[in-house]
């Protein structure tokens, strides 16, 4: 599991808050269904507005969505739908290490 | 799929002033000679004329820098604390000084260089004069075309193309108020800060390259106008550059009477030109909104002389520009940095300023380092993220190219003292001096820095308060916390400097609320040195004055000495996969001051019990250590909710204190305030669980948890 990074990684980091809307909106578009799309567009709201100490938990929101629309997909043999969303995910979970956002293990 | 990651031992969690204890000190790295001897800044007699019995004079030598129209008679103006003002009496112009001086004494010389993401795309040299026309021509677009005057507001919401310093400098030329939105933002975040700024116009783009791709842009234009328009303010025309002129890059129709293609309407312009409009030194430049709201974005306000003058003495003396370098800041212009130092401070002192389109590592990650050397890049200016996915997927890269840098930089958020070494030894190739900036949206510019020639490196610490600026710590209770005791606080600046924004656009109670009133000492006082500004981030000062900045320190409750951060208790909640929603907030506790209340509200048809308030439980003491247990946790059907959708904790703070829990009458759902304090403070009472009264400054603690 995903775990939110420490305190020791602060300061004003608003381009942070950017970079992650702009990987939520790859998110979006790889969506499959309204509501996993709505998820994931509450998510990107979250990261443009939310205090950007809440990336972090932002972030692993993300993830899990991801995994879940991963799953979604291979259990429908979408595989071209799989391929797009393990992408964003592996881009998320990147970004959410060199950031801070997550701690790597 | 979400990948997996070790837990921590959950004791090993120490406090932020336990961090600070255990940091070893790290060694001192000395600027190179060669660096020394050509720096702008390698007089140590810059010392004394910064000195603190200097100031405010001491900013003149910044304000000297530019060209003006009139000149000031105040230097500073402290007569309604705290809305400083800076250079009052004083005229000038940013577009002026960033282009027209520039194109006059030396017009040939390349301003900016644009470089497309596509590597068969070549990039683009626009020289001062070729900048001054272009500038000049749009200027007459929106002033003549749009009727746009001074004062007015314009939001762009632009990519990283030249056309974005050209319209920021149009505006600037006119004293029409830019407020640049970052491109990747959605069109709803575009939207609320047009509606917050009160902008008529908004100027885009139709696409732009983002990893390869053509993005296309302009579909969000419409969301933003949408979204502003359900806020109440309408926008009358949207001018859309197009990335390739004459081509449309988007699929979004064009809205007949609103949307305009600036490549035709710029024809009637062509050749024209706009007398750069005087402004009054303290006339706001532009604005620049960040997060951390309770909703209504926060739009900084930023000054004409004052911020241009910090920009550009900061420029001169801390990235040691010089009018023959190539500097790239890899920054985007959409956030403060890219303002200050790729667009106003580099202009104003005439170098040549490269922007860049794309991300750092497309197509791989020897992209920044082929830049380098076919510009023959000298001053390189970027973030620890960028640099630690940089060392990840290309440690090996930069020594492939030929490139050389002086000086480089590194912004935003704390780096790790390895991966500095790695900066300093791989990318600058042991060749260059490094400053570690610290400073915030709010700042203008740099607050803590080496100043490079004359103060040695030292990984992992920004430096102390740069020239002219005074930082403090202060503890909880306003004492000083003295330097070499390896206790970290809360890091303010004690005196007011140039580049400090002059207040939150629409919000001046906010702005004293937010950044003045935690340590002011006398509200009736109008002495400067009773108004500390709180930056809102932690520190530590070593013994040596240099600052090691911690992190964001609002959100935290303090168990036991123990700062937790909200964020990652509510991030250790979230790991439960039953939990949609959590919030954290602090309950007065007399023996260990706070404890910490869980709230949170589960996905659809999972039901609450015992058995899940457990696993939250858990979660959060797996994740983060025992000191952060919740005392209780509350499973809610709904969090109150402001109408954006942001979590209301003061609200459940209040409840869980049994405080009043103030108006609620403008939630997007009130009638679950009531729901919820039933629940708790029922469940509380039969608990005998019920804090004792709330002293005065307890309440206010209270009442204003979670606001910021």
């Amino acid at each position: 599991m995903a775990r939110a990074g420490g305190p020791a990684m602060g300061m004003t980091r608003q381009y942070l808050a950017g970079e992650l809307s702009v990987l939520l909106g790859h998110l979006q578009a790889a969506t499959t269904t309204e509501a996993s799309g709505r998820d994931a567009w509450s998510l990107r709201q979250a990261a443009e507005s939310e205090p950007v100490t809440a990336l972090g938990s932002v972030t692993i929101r993300a993830l899990a969505l991801t995994e879940r629309l991963c799953w979604d997909s291979l259990n429908r043999g979408d595989i071209a739908a799989f391929n797009r969303q393990a992408a964003v995910c592996a881009e998320l979970h990147d970004f959410g290490v060199f950031a801070g956002l997550l701690k790597d293990g | 799929m979400a990948d997996s990651h070790e837990a921590q031992d959950p004791e090993a969690q120490v406090s932020e002033a336990q961090i600070a204890v255990h940091w070893r000190e790290e060694e001192y790295y000395p600027p190179p000679p060669s660096f020394v001897a050509q720096a702008n800044a390698n007089d140590p007699a810059i010392f004394n004329r910064f000195a603190e019995d200097k100031f405010p004079g001491c900013f003149k030598e910044y304000a000297d820098l530019l060209d003006w129209d009139a000149p000031w008679h105040t230097t500073l103006d402290i007569s309604n604390p705290p809305f400083w003002k800076w250079f009052v009496g004083g005229r000038l112009n940013a577009s002026y000084n960033c282009v027209d001086r520039h194109a006059a004494a030396n017009p040939d010389k390349t301003a900016i260089i644009f470089v497309p993401e596509l590597e068969s795309d070549e990039h683009v040299a626009i020289s001062y004069s070729q900048l001054h026309e272009q500038v000049n021509e749009f200027a007459a677009l929106l002033r003549d075309s749009l009727g746009l005057q001074a004062g007015d507001r314009v939001t762009l919401h632009m990519p990283m193309v030249p056309e974005l310093p050209v319209t920021m400098l149009a505006c600037a030329r006119l004293g029409v108020i830019h407020s640049q939105v970052f491109g990747g933002f959605s069109g709803a975040a575009c939207g609320h800060r047009i509606a917050d700024s009160g902008s008529r116009f908004l100027i885009t783009m139709d696409g732009y390259y983002r990893g390869g791709q053509l993005t296309d842009h302009k579909i969000k234009a419409d969301e933003a106008v949408a979204a502003a328009r359900q806020e109440g303010q309408e926008v009358e025309k949207v001018l859309i550059w197009r990335r390739r002129p004459g081509q449309y890059a988007s699929q979004a129709p064009m809205i007949q009477g609103r949307d305009m293609f600036v490549d035709e309407l710029i024809a009637r312009h062509q050749g024209q030109a706009v007398e750069p409009v005087s402004m009054p030194a303290e006339a706001p430049l532009f604005l620049m909104y960040t997060s951390g709201t309770t909703g209504r974005p926060k739009g900084c306000q930023h000054s004409t002389g004052g911020y241009l003058a910090y920009v550009t003495g900061t420029s001169r003396y801390y990235q040691d520009i010089h009018p023959d370098d190539v500097y790239w800041c890899m920054a985007d212009i959409g956030w403060i940095t890219g303002h200050s130092y790729i667009v106003y401070g580099p202009l104003a002192l005439g170098t040549t300023t490269v922007v860049y389109e794309g991300v750092p590592n497309y197509p791989d990650g020897g992209r920044p380092w082929r830049i380098a050397e076919k510009l023959g890049v000298n001053i390189f200016h970027t973030s620890p993220t960028a640099i630690r996915m940089l060392r990840k997927v290309g440690p090996e890269e930069p020594k492939k190219y030929n490139y050389h840098f002086k000086h480089m930089t590194t912004v935003g958020e704390p780096i790790e003292p390895e991966v500095w070494r790695w900066y300093h030894s791989e990318v600058g190739k042991g060749e260059a001096a490094i400053v570690d900036t610290w400073w915030q949206t709010e700042n203008g510019g740099f607050l803590g820095s080496t100043l490079p020639a004359l103060q040695p490196m030292k990984p992992g610490s920004c430096g102390p308060g740069v020239l002219g600026v005074y930082p403090v710590i202060y503890d909880e209770d306003g004492n000083e916390v003295p330097k070499g005791s390896g206790k970290a606080g809360n890091i303010c600046i004690r005196n007011p400097w140039p580049g400090i924004f002059q207040t939150i656009w629409g919000q001046p109670e906010r702005f004293v609320d937010t950044y003045y009133r935690k340590y002011n000492r006398n509200p009736d006082s109008a002495d400067w040195r009773d108004w500390p500004y709180f930056a809102g981030d932690g520190a530590v000062q070593a013994a040596d004055g240099y600052f090691r900045i911690l992190g964001r320190v609002d959100d935290v409750i303090n168990v036991a000495g123990h700062r937790l951060g909200t964020k990652e208790i509510e991030s250790a909640a979230l790991t439960v996969p039953e939990v949609a929603e959590a919030a954290a907030v602090p309950v007065i506790d007399d023996i260990r001051g706070r404890v910490v209340e869980m709230y949170v509200a589960l996905k659809p048809g999972f039901q609450p019990s015992t058995e899940m308030e457990g696993k939250v439980s858990k979660a959060i003491e797996t994740e983060i250590g025992k000191i952060a247990r919740p005392k209780n946790v509350w499973i809610v059907l709904d969090m109150p909710k402001t109408r954006s959708g942001k979590i209301m904790r003061r609200v459940i703070a209040s409840i869980s204190n049994f405080a009043d829990v103030g108006d609620v009458t403008t939630l997007a759902n009130p009638e679950i305030v009531e729901d919820i304090r039933h629940h708790v403070q029922t469940a509380k009472v039969a608990k005998d669980d019920v804090p004792r009264q709330l002293t005065e400054a307890e309440f206010e603690e209270i009442k204003k948890f979670g606001s910021e």
